[in-house]
């Protein structure tokens, strides 16, 4: 088991069958992210970036290969262990943000606490800390559609800090705000990374996003294209 | 760490904390769910009451009366309706919050909480629709029969009685709630999270 890296991706392969034709969404991927690391996935729409973040994320599973989280191998948890990895060990982020819209940006911060098992107050407490911490004190009890664009993607980030996961997952994190916006996103998820050492994995066409990452993989037809250091 | 910690949970009363802030806030859909169950529970509590109340008054001394048992036709047919119409309608919720169930996936939620979220909700709905219902039935069921029997007649029916009937209408009204819930929640909680996010309303 390695201590080093906490995600390795050994020949992941996925095919789908869409009509009737194989389309090979990932072809033979190795890779080794070590624990702290901010690497960006690069490449056009259809080169696998989002198929790739599906299975680190635990969400789908290879056709051939394995990925290993924290040296396990995710394909052989059961239905608990895969939920609590999601839980725990990941935090997502989205293009869209993704916020539930019934609930206030404090609910939602706090529902990854729920699934935790955290007493009710406990993660209430913690999201409003995050709230504060990611600038949005003064608008816990806002529904998602009374916040901005850039505010509902840093309540996504504070709802993906709850559980204190070891990997933050962003696909395309600025990819629906503006530059400014985006800008700021980028500095919140790059000072994360610096200052509680998590391990950043971010699909993006955004250029000040890949500056500040420590590795850049180009991804293209499923395959890494190339790699490079930041 | 211990496999043994390593474990998702949803207690019930974060399941209700949940199931209540979605009703509130999609009043007008849990409104009408609310309602239709509402509507054919009275119908059905109505003829339960208009039975007791001819009862008590025969045994008090008044003339032979009964409901016709055609009614009970009408009314089993008026349940049915109105649980097709809660399957409906959770239903069309669950293509509504797609993505959200997605999004829970994500976050650590198991199918199993997702069935329990709708079944809290379904719950929750066939109480407050159970216990209009069961005012609107007693009510009708008084002024059709009240002409007849006096309406002081509700009072005379023995305490344990009414009890009893309050208790089947509730029970009655919550059951088929949640029956109706069952196959739209069990729907919601097979989605695939990759399917779910790329989901597009």
């Amino acid at each position: 088991m390695s201590f080093n890296n906490v995600i390795e991706l050994k020949g992941l392969k996925r095919y789908y069958e869409i009509g009737g034709e194989a389309v090979k969404a990932l072809d033979g991927v190795d890779l080794e992210i070590g624990r702290g690391e901010y690497v960006s996935f690069v490449g056009p729409s259809g080169s696998g970036k989002t198929t790739l973040f599906n299975m680190i994320g635990g969400l789908d599973r290879p056709t051939e290969g394995s990925v290993l989280i924290d040296g396990v191998d995710i394909s052989k948890l059961d239905a608990y262990e895969l939920a609590w990895l999601r839980c725990r060990r990941i935090g997502y982020i989205f293009q869209n943000f993704n916020l539930i819209t019934v609930l206030t940006a404090l609910e939602n911060v706090a529902l990854p606490t729920v699934f935790a098992g955290m007493p009710h107050d406990e993660g209430i407490k913690k999201a409003q800390e995050l709230l504060e911490s990611v600038g949005l004190g003064a608008r816990l009890h806002h529904k998602p559609t009374q916040l901005s664009a850039g505010q509902q993607q840093r309540v996504a980030i504070a709802r993906a800090l709850a559980n204190d996961p070891a990997i933050i997952l962003a696909d395309e994190p600025t990819g629906n705000l503006d530059l400014n916006t985006g800008t700021e996103i980028i500095d919140l998820l790059h000072g994360l990374n610096k200052t509680r050492g998590l391990t950043l994995v971010a699909a993006t066409h955004d250029l000040k996003m890949i500056k500040v990452s420590d590795r850049v993989v180009w991804m293209r037809d499923g395959s890494i294209e190339k790699i490079e250091r930041g | 760490m211990a496999a043994g910690e390593r474990r998702v949970n949803l207690g019930y009363a974060e399941a209700f904390r949940l199931g209540y802030n979605q009703l509130i806030r999609r009043l007008d859909r849990s409104l009408l769910n609310v309602a239709s169950i509402a509507l054919g529970l009275s119908f059905y509590t109505s003829l339960l009451h208009m039975d007791t109340f001819y009862y008590t008054y025969t045994a008090l001394g008044g003339a032979s009366l009964n409901v016709e048992a055609t009614y009970y036709w009408l009314v089993t047919i008026a349940l049915a309706v109105s649980v097709v119409g809660i399957t409906n309608a959770m239903l069309i919720s669950v293509q509504e919050r797609v993505k959200e169930i997605g999004t829970m996936k994500c976050l650590g939620a198991m199918n199993q909480h997702i069935v329990l979220l709708f079944l809290v909700e379904a719950l929750l709905q066939g109480l407050v629709g159970g216990i209009i219902g069961y005012i609107v039935g007693v009510v009708a069921a008084l002024i059709t029969t009240g002409g007849t029997t006096g309406y002081d007649i509700l009072l005379k029916v023995p305490a344990v009685q009414s009890l009893t009937l309050f208790a089947t209408s509730l029970t009655i009204a919550v059951t088929l709630s949640t029956a109706a819930t069952i196959y739209p929640a069990y729907r919601a909680s097979k989605l695939d999270p990759v399917e779910a996010l790329r989901y597009e309303l």
